[in-house]
């Protein structure tokens, strides 16, 4: 209850990575994808915000609920990437790094609110997505969705989805995926951000204004 | 949560040479979701006299509804078309007659004198405070982000199509910075002679 309401509403809420945030799989890597909104209740305190966010060389995590939560847990778990990886002399394996999400947030759990897409490429799996829900679950899928838009687009990705798609199928897959539950939740919006990554490294796109696929509008 | 920003919107209405300019946003959602692009928030409650009415949606449908029966019964006793100044105490004695459980809107009222063509600008609050001014008004979930935008970017005396682009800028910049607002806009650009609509393309988002 705001008792003080000579300050704006958005001077007494939280920071928040409303979202829609997205990973795919294919043969050779995964594509990951975010909009660009963060909120301070309904103001856009940023509308091209970067949630895509690089853990270790080939290993990249979407971040949505509270933007403290998930940079916090981000940098932490990067920094115990980046320690094994000079204890082990190799890049570290994607499910390690998805265990470490894991653990982070399953043991704070009352604490946080951080909903996590951990995906990536190493030599001995390949392309892999893991999805890490509030509550702090673990689990592999050929591809995820998170954050406040994806409730409006699981019939979409559904009925789209089939497996052995390209790297280009995967791609679009993700873009039109992500423009739809901009188009829906208020909490999403502004550039579609993509990263794509292989044994080659990280590819970055920003989909931008009128390259953004329309559909329906009401 | 709050009341106010429940549905999400926002009106603005400018001061132009011998015309207004009154816009909004078209969206109507339910707290993050949106529901539909097509919703307008301005009425037409006489050829040169328009109101905006954004806040809790069901308050904007009901708010146009009674307005347009008080307005229509003075039509019919005065024989004449009311005056925007009046049409302003109309609504100011609507919603305050709801003093202590108002209407969750704050209009906005644009128009131009239907004997002299003079224009005229007002906003009021949620229980009927009215106040005129001689550049701009706006009122919705981003309100703050219009008086910034307005402030930078209106001048006295733009012609319409000045006017245009200038409104058109402040709505949707300002929009563009809210969760809860946007989604397209509409434009009503109102002169002696004519009065022009335009829906205006904009960040589906």
């Amino acid at each position: 209850m705001r008792t003080n309401n000579m300050t704006p509403e958005w001077m007494d809420s939280e920071v928040s990575t409303g979202t829609s945030i997205m990973a795919v799989e294919f043969d050779g890597g995964v594509v990951v994808g975010a909009d660009s909104r963060t909120t301070t209740g309904s103001y856009i305190a940023n509308r091209v915000t970067d949630k895509l966010t690089k853990v270790a060389d080939y290993i990249y995590c979407c971040r949505s609920g509270s933007a403290a939560d998930t940079q916090a847990v981000s940098d932490i778990v990067s920094y115990h990437l980046d320690f094994l990886q000079s204890e082990t002399q190799e890049p570290p394996l994607v499910r390690t790094a998805a265990h470490l999400f894991k653990g982070m947030c399953y043991q704070y759990r009352d604490q946080l609110s951080a909903g996590i897409i951990c995906a990536g490429w190493d030599k001995k799996d390949g392309g892999q997505v893991y999805s890490i829900p509030i509550g702090g679950m673990c689990v592999q899928q050929p591809f995820a969705i998170g954050g406040s838009g994806s409730t409006y687009i699981y019939g979409y990705v559904d009925s789209v989805f089939k497996t052995g798609m390209t790297q280009e199928e995967c791609m679009k897959f993700v873009t039109n995926s992500l423009a739809l539950a901009m188009m829906r939740d208020g909490s999403s919006g502004g550039v579609i951000r993509l990263a794509i990554i292989t044994q080659k490294g990280v590819e970055r796109k920003v989909i931008v204004g009128s390259d953004i696929p329309r559909f329906y509008e009401g | 949560m709050s009341i106010m920003s429940y549905n999400g919107g926002d009106v603005i209405a400018m001061m132009g040479k011998n015309c207004v300019a009154i816009a909004c946003d078209r969206r109507f959602g339910i707290q993050a979701q949106t529901v539909s692009t097509d919703f307008d928030k301005i009425f037409e409650m006489g050829p040169k006299l328009f109101v905006g009415l954004p806040g809790l949606a069901t308050d904007t449908q009901t708010v146009a509804q009674r307005l347009k029966f008080r307005l229509n019964l003075y039509t019919l006793r005065e024989n004449r078309a009311m005056k925007p100044k009046t049409f302003m105490s109309v609504v100011s004695n609507l919603l305050y007659e709801k003093r202590f459980g108002p209407y969750f809107i704050e209009p906005v009222v644009a128009g131009l004198d239907p004997k002299t063509n003079e224009p005229f600008i007002c906003s009021l609050d949620l229980i009927g405070c009215p106040m005129v001014t001689d550049d701009f008004v706006v009122s919705g979930t981003a309100s703050e982000q219009m008086y910034g935008m307005c402030e930078s970017l209106w001048q006295p005396d733009l012609g319409p199509d000045d006017l245009f682009e200038t409104i058109s800028q402040a709505l949707m910049n300002a929009v563009d910075r809210d969760a809860v607002s946007g989604w397209s806009a509409k434009d009503y650009v109102i002169e002696a002679d004519k009065v022009t609509i335009k829906t205006l393309k904009a960040r589906m988002d």
